[in-house]
């Protein structure tokens, strides 16, 4: 979906922020949490390699998805393998094969390691993930996978804790029902899994003395104390972070797991305040998320209208397009209530839902039954409410087919009722579309109510059908033109541009600390 | 011909030294496993300790009487010992008593490296424990270097909070042992202890040092009353141990 691709001739590419992007915000937090550093965008090649006096960094990435899922596994692959060869995605098709993980963890971090890799400021990079079909390694370019699988015992042990912190973090689930998650059996596998992963990145570094390594996600948590190495360890916790959520009894746990770490980076500032609660020794970094504006493309009318039809569209439709995976914690549920306040009043108005199930909801993946279960819920409330024919469930789009939609849109609505960060309201600003963000994503802190974007509180009666209207019932185009005009200016601070000097920066600082 | 049979006529009479010797080897390594086995509850210092006592209690016996079966009378041997033992323990005095003390305040004194404390009027984080002392970063950032013969001999307080808690017990397992299959096993089997535990902090396993021999690690549990502690010391033990072996056997 965002591996290296060819744009089809009939598309635009969206302009890159390229070297315009010429200061990025980053907040250090430690001691004094008022403390705020901008660090102004010096050329990369003075951070590392590009002639510069530092030498390139070796790092090992960790994170829960691989960057590739193999569908199904592939004779091809496994042949290599055989072999003693290190497998590569030559000769194999994506889309048929293969496919690049959906999912906000590794859209960013594929991108952010190719520039590193091409900027010089990594020599090399390998990359361990879960990846229970997929051959053990995986070569692209100077970037080697490896993926690691464990036994299905395990995996459904592991699979239990992780959704019970991902429910807990995100409030679905009260405190008591998970309060002595840590004493589980399942727990057990938990460890199990991130001990293997430990060693196996151990193993790896033995061999290739890593300079550094970068863990993602709450699922690898415990990977950091694990791998007891003095080397720099950076984490990048993805999913919000409120400390009063967490369970008294899960904070002695947390902070350990943290306090492995010399850099936990967040991706919105009232994250980085709230994990100050847990007094984590190492430096808190808030970085926001981002996307590379080149994955992305304008197209041209032709393909507009042809997926428009492929997916039922009339062309006098108004679309409010939500993109993102199937699970309750993403809202979907409350758009298809404000459609059903406003059906009779818009009836040209549409509501298109594209997103499947995660890695852990995917047959290559974990195989958990998440995603259809809530696709299931969703369906039945749009047929109890009289909407079919107004709601349209896509399930998951290539790159190119997205960018139809977004273009296709009038304008895109964020409606999680907990996220991390949203970065499909970058991919909305890049079309040139207006957004509506729900107040608890990581991204809200960016949005200025009618400015760049709208805001509404997901828990508050009406919020979201206001703010629809407000944008349905601009005719003269006027709001809709300027939330887009500074949507795309805010989206270049979450852009892979500014990212690259951030992470550079921070990769480069954590090295030489160390 | 005749100088093997001379090397034999040579040797014979010395049979019994070779006996004795062989059998004292073979007496210490049993001695060695049997007082290994019969304190494996216990902690793993005392045991190690308690098997080296034993081996070189064994071997002394066993020397004793392989120089007695060499014509040389065991009381100047014993006698030479002494003199020696007793130069070298008025020579080295405070470094043998600090170096004792180490090693017994490892087993019972209830501090750690990161830990708060208190000795001899001075406070301070420990930041180091060597053979000789024990050094503390003050407050004010000076090093005191506190020998850890006071450790035994005065008063120490620990400030660390929660320090009562804490029961740190070291394991070191072979090289290979299945680690990953190791701890899941073992944190499994704590969790059985939980009534005992402080229900807010879960065992924790850390690796302290690895070789391609063996990985030492240590387990942190945080009891939930002080008078627990040697009952879930020796519980724990004996469960490790446990566990090793359904590891080592390939059984979860």
């Amino acid at each position: 979906m965002f591996g290296p691709k060819n744009h089809d001739c009939r598309t635009r590419r969206i302009p890159s922020q390229g070297n315009s992007a010429r200061r990025v915000q980053r907040a250090v937090l430690g001691a004094d949490f008022t403390q705020k550093i901008l660090c102004p965008i010096a050329p990369i090649g003075s951070v590392r390699g590009g002639g510069a006096s530092l030498p390139p960094l070796s790092i090992c990435i960790n994170t829960q998805t691989p960057l590739v899922q193999f569908l199904p596994p592939t004779d091809d692959v496994r042949g290599n393998e055989a072999a003693g060869a290190p497998s590569t995605l030559d000769g194999l098709r994506e889309g048929i094969d293969y496919r690049y993980s959906p999912g906000g963890v590794t859209r960013m971090v594929y991108p952010l390691v190719r520039r590193l890799l091409h900027e010089r400021v990594l020599d090399q990079a390998h990359w361990v993930a879960l990846n229970p079909t997929g051959p053990r390694l995986i070569r692209i370019g100077e970037l080697t996978l490896h993926n690691l699988s464990i036994e299905n015992a395990r995996m459904a042990g592991y699979g239990k804790v992780k959704e019970a912190i991902w429910g807990r973090i995100h409030e679905l689930d009260a405190v008591e029902e998970h309060d002595d998650l840590f004493w589980s059996d399942a727990f057990s596998e938990y460890a199990y899994y991130n001990r293997f992963t430990a060693e196996l990145i151990r193993s790896l570094d033995k061999e290739l003395d890593f300079d550094a390594f970068y863990i993602h996600d709450f699922q690898q948590l415990a990977v950091g104390h694990m791998l007891s190495t003095l080397k720099p360890k950076i984490f990048r916790w993805h999913i919000p972070f409120d400390a009063s959520t967490i369970p008294e009894k899960w904070r002695s746990m947390l902070s350990t797991y943290l306090n492995s770490y010399d850099v936990v980076v967040v991706s919105a500032r009232r994250y980085a305040k709230s994990l100050l609660a847990l007094r984590p020794k190492g430096k808190i970094v808030r970085l926001y998320p981002y996307v590379d504006p080149a994955d992305y493309s304008l197209p041209e009318n032709g393909p507009i209208l042809a997926a428009s039809q492929r997916i039922g569209l009339q062309p006098a439709d108004e679309v409010a397009l939500v993109v993102g995976r199937m699970d309750p914690i993403k809202g979907q549920d409350l758009v298809i209530d404000a459609m059903a306040t406003l059906a009779l009043s818009y009836p040209l108005l549409k509501l298109v839902l594209v997103g499947n199930g995660s890695f852990s909801g995917s047959q290559g993946g974990l195989g958990l039954s998440k995603s259809a279960v809530w696709r299931a819920h969703l369906e039945e409330m749009v047929k109890e409410r009289g909407l079919e024919g107004r709601v349209v469930f896509t399930g998951h789009l290539g790159q190119e087919e997205l960018d139809c939609m977004y273009q296709r849109c009038r304008f895109s609505i964020l409606p999680s009722v907990r996220e991390g960060f949203g970065l499909v309201a970058v991919e909305s600003w890049l079309h040139g579309r207006p957004v509506i963000v729900t107040e608890r994503a990581g991204i809200a802190e960016l949005v200025r109510d009618g400015g760049n974007g709208l805001l509404f509180a997901p828990d508050a009666p009406g919020a979201l059908v206001h703010q629809m209207q407000r944008l349905l019932d601009d005719r003269s185009g006027k709001l809709s033109a300027r939330l887009a005009k500074n949507g795309r200016v805010t989206a270049k601070k979450c852009s892979l541009d500014a990212a690259e000097r951030a992470e550079a920066e921070l990769l480069t600082d954590v090295t030489e600390a160390s | 011909m005749i100088g093997l049979a001379s090397l034999l006529n040579l040797l014979l009479p010395y049979w019994p030294v070779a006996v004795i010797v062989a059998l004292t080897v073979l007496l210490a390594w049993l001695v060695g496993w049997l007082v290994g086995r019969l304190i494996r509850g216990g902690s793993p210092q005392m045991a190690v300790a308690a098997r080296r006592l034993a081996v070189v209690m064994v071997g002394l016996i066993g020397g004793t009487l392989a120089l007695q079966a060499l014509g040389v009378s065991p009381d100047i041997l014993l006698l030479v010992v002494a003199l020696l033992g007793v130069t070298a323990l008025v020579a080295l005095r405070d470094p043998l008593g600090n170096y004792g003390a180490k090693y017994f305040s490892d087993i019972y004194t209830p501090f750690k490296v990161g830990d708060t404390i208190e000795v001899k009027g001075y406070s301070g984080k420990v930041i180091e424990i060597n053979p000789m002392t024990t050094v503390l970063l003050s407050d004010k950032e000076q090093l005191v270097s506190v020998p850890n013969a006071s450790m035994i001999h005065d008063v120490v307080v620990n400030t660390s909070p929660q320090a009562w808690k804490e029961v740190i017990i070291p394991v070191s397992i072979s090289g290979n042992i299945d680690l990953p299959a190791f701890e899941s096993d073992l944190l499994k089997t704590l969790s059985k202890l939980r009534a005992r535990l402080d229900p807010r902090f879960p065992p924790v396993v850390t690796t302290k040092a690895r070789s391609p021999q063996s990985t030492d690690l240590t387990l942190t549990l945080m009891l939930r009353r002080p008078e627990d502690r040697d009952a879930i010391t020796a519980e724990t033990n004996k469960r490790l141990t446990e566990v090793l072996d359904r590891v080592r056997a390939g059984r979860r």
